[in-house]
């Protein structure tokens, strides 16, 4: 059983067994509280909601796996999407086609990637704080957004759109598929790739890696931009969501991309962290959230709770990481 | 170590604290989302959707986000759904957004009703306790009269650039001032703030420093009168500058009665949650709302069947005699 355990914690990390543990005992004791929670409907809009937060959550973790922050997440988001609605708008808005939507995706990524490339090179080459740099950037981001726009929404999409945003294949929430191959493809990324290696290198110590030849700078701007890159797939699909982009969609979600990586196990210093953790924790915050609002809870409880959650599962991890030294001793 | 009091700090955001509200199963069930949770305005708001749910034999909840984000409403809808409630009611910070997820609750067989957000098309009705132009007018009209013949400046504030009610109240005011008074002249463009009192007091402070002419501000959203009234108090400028606009009695009643604000329109919060539940009742028990339909809480209506609003004027004037009543009833 041991043996099994230990097996399972190498595939998947040492996070990932507690984490599923716990989703089982919140699902149990939601679905004991009410019976709604076991039902279809309600595993859809759980399935509904967690794609925009959970692409969020992954431009955010990797930049937090190098040690930094992308407090720009959102913003980079929200302007992807103007870019993306803009190009859908001149090809005739609710008569744009599938070659419109390609270009506009286009045109999103890049200047998603744009934005976390200057980060990036702020960060690297001129080595500022990436807090204050991502700081910048969100300001900078927002303030062009609301003067492009005016603070208003840009809307009036192709019927696809909606499809995209709330349409299922077999049976699987779009958003969700999209967001499950982004997922594994951060999941190769991270693991499999040179690059991905680098990151968790400069991340666990930046001068090591350096004096061990790795290109930490060219790392570093690369995974700001990669970072940038998710968040326009996120702003492209919060756009189909939402039918409509402006600037702040998704601003109260900041945090909660920050609080489901330290969830899922990623170290706040950097150099630790895996996917498979960050997508359980997502689920789990999900979960707790929409539980809530079933019993009919107050919305700020539903906060409360997510922090009491991390709080305890800080403690939990203290408790697990010093119980084989316990044992040892009384041995 | 900075960075790791930066992000504790972060996740000490996400903590917060609040009251648990259970609700039961069995009587029809409606669910509000109002567009802010904690402010006293839909405090009363849920009040007066609670007390008339008990008199109707209705279980009903308001759902109040934890920011105005139109992304929150999404998700508590989509909550909403899976929870199988009879009608949904909503007071929309974005009325584009949540058009898809409110398709999707129609979709489902579950009644919509809106307040505040005359341009939905997802809705079997949305409803106004004062029509955009009256209401604008109102306090356009007490402006002129307080700044009285020698002219002057002014500035607009509405809650958000994406409120279309308070755009519309602030079109309607400016047009009507443009027209009838061409001596008090607006300054700058409107201002977003409103929804928040530090914005709006800081925003009034700046505008007092740049404009040595300013007589008044026209504040559409229930904080922006209390934002700039301290700002007024503060600069000393009590019965030179006017602070005119809704705002919630209970909380103002100081600031109105020390004449820092000067006056102004409301409907009541509480009187717009009974109406929420009449309405959705009406809606769950097939009685067709017509011309000349007397719905309590709004009077004899005469409802546009093309666009689903009623609109009605039911104003409230906001002064030092009537202030203290409506402070009384918990506003």
């Amino acid at each position: 059983m041991i043996s099994l355990a230990k097996s399972f914690n190498k595939i998947f990390g040492n996070e990932t067994l507690p984490l599923i543990g716990f989703l089982f005992f919140i699902v149990a004791v939601f679905a004991i509280a009410t019976p709604k929670f076991l039902s279809a409907a309600n595993f859809g809009s759980i399935a509904f909601q967690l794609p925009v937060l959970g692409l969020l959550t992954l431009a955010m973790l990797v930049p937090i796996l190098s040690g930094g922050l992308n407090l720009a997440i959102i913003f980079t988001a929200n302007l992807s999407g103007l870019a993306f609605a803009w190009t859908l708008i001149q090809f005739g808005g609710p008569d744009a086609g599938w070659v419109a939507f390609a270009l506009g995706f286009m045109f999103a990524l890049v200047v998603g990637a744009l934005s976390g490339l200057v980060m990036g090179f702020v960060v690297a080459y001129i080595g500022a704080h990436p807090i204050l740099v991502s700081l910048a950037m969100m300001i900078f981001l927002r303030g062009l957004g609301e003067f492009l726009t005016r603070g208003s929404d840009i809307s009036g999409f192709p019927e696809y759109m909606n499809y995209i945003g709330h349409g299922s294949f077999l049976g699987i929430p779009i958003p969700l598929i999209i967001f499950i191959i982004v997922a594994i493809i951060c999941h190769i990324m991270l693991k499999k790739t040179k690059h991905g290696f680098s990151v968790y290198m400069l991340g666990s110590n930046i001068e090591a890696a350096e004096y061990s030849g790795l290109h930490t700078k060219r790392t570093l701007t690369l995974l700001y931009t990669i970072s940038g890159v998710i968040c326009a797939i996120a702003g492209v699909l919060m756009a189909a969501r939402f039918n409509s982009v402006r600037v702040g969609h998704g601003e109260a979600l900041l945090l909660v991309t920050v609080l489901a990586c330290f969830l899922g196990g990623v170290d706040p210093f950097g150099g630790f962290g895996r996917v498979l953790p960050v997508v359980i924790a997502l689920v789990i915050l999900q979960v707790l959230s929409s539980g809530l609002n079933l019993l009919g809870a107050n919305q700020h409880l539903s906060t409360a709770v997510w922090g009491l959650f991390l709080i305890g599962v800080m403690a939990l991890r203290w408790i697990a990481g010093n119980l084989p030294k316990f044992i040892k001793w009384k041995e | 170590m900075k960075l790791k009091f930066i992000k504790s700090g972060l996740l000490a955001l996400a903590l917060s604290t609040s009251v648990m509200t259970m609700a039961h199963a069995a009587n029809k069930t409606m669910g509000v989302v109002v567009k802010i949770g904690g402010i006293p305005w839909f405090n009363a708001m849920e009040e007066g959707i609670k007390a008339r749910a008990a008199e109707v034999g209705m279980d009903a909840e308001m759902i109040g986000p934890t920011s105005a984000d139109p992304a929150l409403q999404v998700r508590a809808i989509e909550d909403l759904i899976a929870k199988g409630v009879d009608v949904i009611g909503v007071v929309p910070n974005d009325e584009t957004a949540l058009e898809p997820v409110l398709k999707k609750a129609r979709a489902a067989g579950i009644k919509v009703v809106a307040h505040e957000g005359p341009g939905i098309t997802n809705v079997d009705w949305n409803f106004e306790m004062a029509s955009a132009d009256g209401f604008g007018e109102a306090h356009a009209k007490l402006l002129a009269e307080k700044i009285g013949s020698g002219g002057g400046e002014y500035a607009v504030f509405v809650g958000s650039l994406t409120v279309p009610l308070h755009n519309a109240w602030a079109d309607a005011a400016i047009a009507w001032l443009g027209k009838n008074h061409p001596e008090i002249k607006l300054v700058g463009e409107r201002y977003g703030v409103a929804e928040n009192v530090d914005d709006s007091r800081t925003t009034a402070l700046d505008l007092i420093a740049a404009h040595p002419n300013l007589k008044g501000f026209l504040a559409f959203g229930s904080q922006g009168p209390i934002g700039a009234g301290r700002a007024v108090e503060e600069r000393r400028k009590t019965g030179k500058i006017h602070v005119l606009g809704p705002f919630s009695p209970g909380q103002g009643q100081k600031l109105l009665k020390s004449g820092v604000i000067t006056g102004g329109y409301m409907w009541n919060p509480a009187e717009a949650g009974r109406v929420f539940v009449t309405i959705g009742k009406m809606l769950i028990d097939g009685v067709e709302i017509k011309e000349g339909t007397d719905i309590p809480g709004l009077g004899v209506v005469s409802p546009d069947l093309a666009t689903h609003n009623i609109i009605t004027n039911n104003l409230l004037e906001i002064n030092t005699s009537t202030v203290d009543g409506l402070a009384a009833k918990g506003l």
